[in-house]
């Protein structure tokens, strides 16, 4: 197996060059060790546990099993940290809707699809990325277990959205992606500066770490006011966190941002070209959690990049379609409709608008757009209980 | 000692009577399903599980929760979600609606597991026309991964809507092995269901 390069600050190390070019004083890189092998006995223990993880995830149903999805990943990654410290990583993209990201002792790192889906640009996956490779570089699974041995802190990206479980953060999914390397409050802040350290050496602008957090933010006050609860985010971390707030991390790295004054293209259409082919998908998986607003929310902002495409405009009347008020349904009917005028006709459009008019009253036009449904995919798993709605 | 003694008895008398403690249905009438909601006359011998996520389901399985189970959800009204919600306010889940028609039903299990099991991969596959004690019904299949062993799971369930309600019974167990050695007897257990409200 390929070890991991590591930087731990040893006799070995070798500076970085720093390619900057920002005005004010640019941060400094810790000194990198390359093909870094694991000293002690409880940092041999932690690879062991990391490596049998990391063969589970390589043979995981959940794995996004697509080599361009995971080298765009990897470029992202690269053109953060460097090619000499990304060479030292293994990226595992996993197919669960939910904002997060992960970072073993070993170099394994897993990107969730509800990440891909949440981030609006390059440069906010990269603020992500960086931030997991930080914990990585300054080996915090070691000093955190060194200091705790045991491990029950949240972790990290999903402190915030958990909370309203879009997925079951709380066992069973976390259990499944292992997430038994966590981090506590002080490592969390050292991630997020040496992460911001990264960016703002790479060509992409480093205020874009605190544009991660206030999205989160928002989309957490969204999902809370359709919910008709009290905004969930507190703005000061307690004696017991083991995060700091949201609210902090936005502030501080935003100050530290604009310490740098760094610029750099964030490059936003490049990342939707990159997940195209799987935002379909990811779009489903989202709009089939029960939260309309937090998905509202997430639409709205792909929208503003991208405009509303079909794929967008379908997702948002699947998610009107499931809620399914008579309103709802009025809405969902002027979505695909207006999804078809944009291009987008898959076959789940046709048939979502099909049944969307029958539950609405308006039966013969909806089995003319399932009798199309059928006519696309006779042989759909579905054909014989949709025929039930076209009438002979 | 005399604490000593306590003790040891409240130990003995755990050991003697699990807390969940399961029924075993025999073959014959059992009209007692979900609190008296569906009647069946099974041919072979089950097992009802004690727990059970909410008040309109039952399970009842041969060799446990994970190997094989039928679930009866029973009269779901419109308003009320399949299964108990951890937290109503906070995890909503996706509940029965007054418009719903037979299509809607695969799509609401699958959004229910989503939300409230984590479940990330499902699919729903063959959906058709069917009769649940003479109504209308959809009998459909689906695979989901179970996210803490990632087993691939299949389920086969009917399920019908009558006044508002919605009524549904599935069978699930795991692709290999489980579901091709029992699945015969889910289908001829469903021939035998009946409404009895």
């Amino acid at each position: 197996m390929r070890r991991a390069a590591f930087c731990a600050g040893a006799g070995l190390a070798a500076l970085l060059p720093l390619a900057a070019s920002a005005a004010e004083e640019l941060p400094l890189l810790p000194p990198y060790v390359a093909a870094y092998e694991p000293q002690s006995v409880d940092e041999r223990g932690m690879w062991m546990m990391a490596d049998e993880q990391e063969k589970l995830w390589a043979l995981s149903e959940l794995r996004v099993d697509d080599e361009e999805l995971n080298a765009y990943v990897e470029r992202v990654l690269c053109e953060t940290v460097g090619k000499d410290r990304c060479s030292g990583v293994r990226i595992h993209i996993l197919n669960v809707p939910a904002f997060n990201a992960t970072m073993s002792p070993n170099g394994a790192m897993t990107v969730w699809s509800g990440l891909l889906l949440r981030v609006r640009t390059e440069a906010q996956l990269a603020a992500v990325l960086g931030h997991e490779f930080a914990h990585f570089e300054m080996r915090h699974s070691l000093k955190g277990f060194e200091q705790r041995r045991s491990a029950s802190d949240a972790s990290a990206w999903l402190g915030v959205l958990g909370g309203f479980a879009q997925v079951n953060t709380g066992d069973a999914q976390v259990s499944l992606v292992g997430s038994i390397f966590q981090f506590n409050r002080g490592q969390e802040t050292e991630a997020d500066l040496l992460g911001l350290k990264y960016l703002a050496q790479s060509a992409y602008p480093s205020r874009a770490a605190s544009e991660v957090w206030q999205q989160l933010m928002e989309e957490s006050d969204a999902t809370a006011f359709g919910r008709k609860i009290k905004k969930r985010d507190t703005y000061r971390a307690g004696f017991f966190d083991t995060h700091p707030t949201s609210l902090s991390r936005a502030d501080y790295l935003l100050d530290q941002a604009l310490a740098y004054n760094d610029a750099g293209d964030p490059r936003s259409k490049e990342h939707y070209e990159a997940i195209q082919k799987h935002l379909p998908k990811f779009l489903a998986d989202q709009v089939k959690l029960n939260d309309f607003n937090g998905t509202e929310y997430i639409l709205s902002g792909i929208a503003g990049t991208t405009g509303w495409t079909g794929e967008l405009l379908h997702a948002r009347a699947e998610l009107f379609a499931a809620r399914g008020n008579p309103r709802d349904l009025i809405t969902s009917t002027t979505l695909y409709l207006q999804a078809m005028d944009a291009g987008y006709r898959p076959p789940e459009t046709l048939r979502g608008l099909g049944l969307s008019l029958v539950k609405s009253g308006k039966r013969s036009e909806g089995a003319r757009y399932l009798e199309d449904y059928l006519a696309i995919l006779p042989d759909a798993p579905d054909a014989a209980i949709i025929k039930m709605y076209v009438p002979k | 000692m005399l604490r000593q003694i306590t003790a040891a008895t409240a130990a003995i008398l755990l050991l003697s009577f699990p807390v969940a403690a399961h029924k075993v249905i025999e073959p014959g009438l059992n009209d007692k399903i979900v609190k008296g909601v569906f009647s069946a006359n099974p041919e072979t011998r089950w097992n009802r599980l004690q727990q059970r996520d909410g008040n309109y389901q039952e399970i009842w399985t041969i060799d446990g929760d994970r190997l094989n189970r039928v679930v009866f959800y029973g009269g779901v009204p419109v308003g009320e979600p399949l299964v108990r919600e951890r937290d109503k306010k906070r995890d909503p889940l996706p509940e029965v609606t007054g418009n719903m028609l037979l299509p809607d039903i695969p799509l609401l299990l699958e959004r229910t597991y989503r939300t409230k099991y984590g479940i990330a991969i499902m699919a729903i596959g063959r959906q058709e026309p069917a009769t649940l004690d003479g109504r209308p019904a959809i009998a459909f299949d689906y695979t989901f991964i179970d996210p803490e062993y990632e087993v691939e799971t299949k389920g086969e369930a009917i399920a019908a809507l009558d006044n508002g309600r919605l009524y549904l019974v599935a069978f699930e167990a795991p692709s290999v092995f489980y579901f091709n050695r029992d699945v015969q007897k889910f289908r001829d257990l469903v021939k035998t269901v009946s409404l009895t409200r």
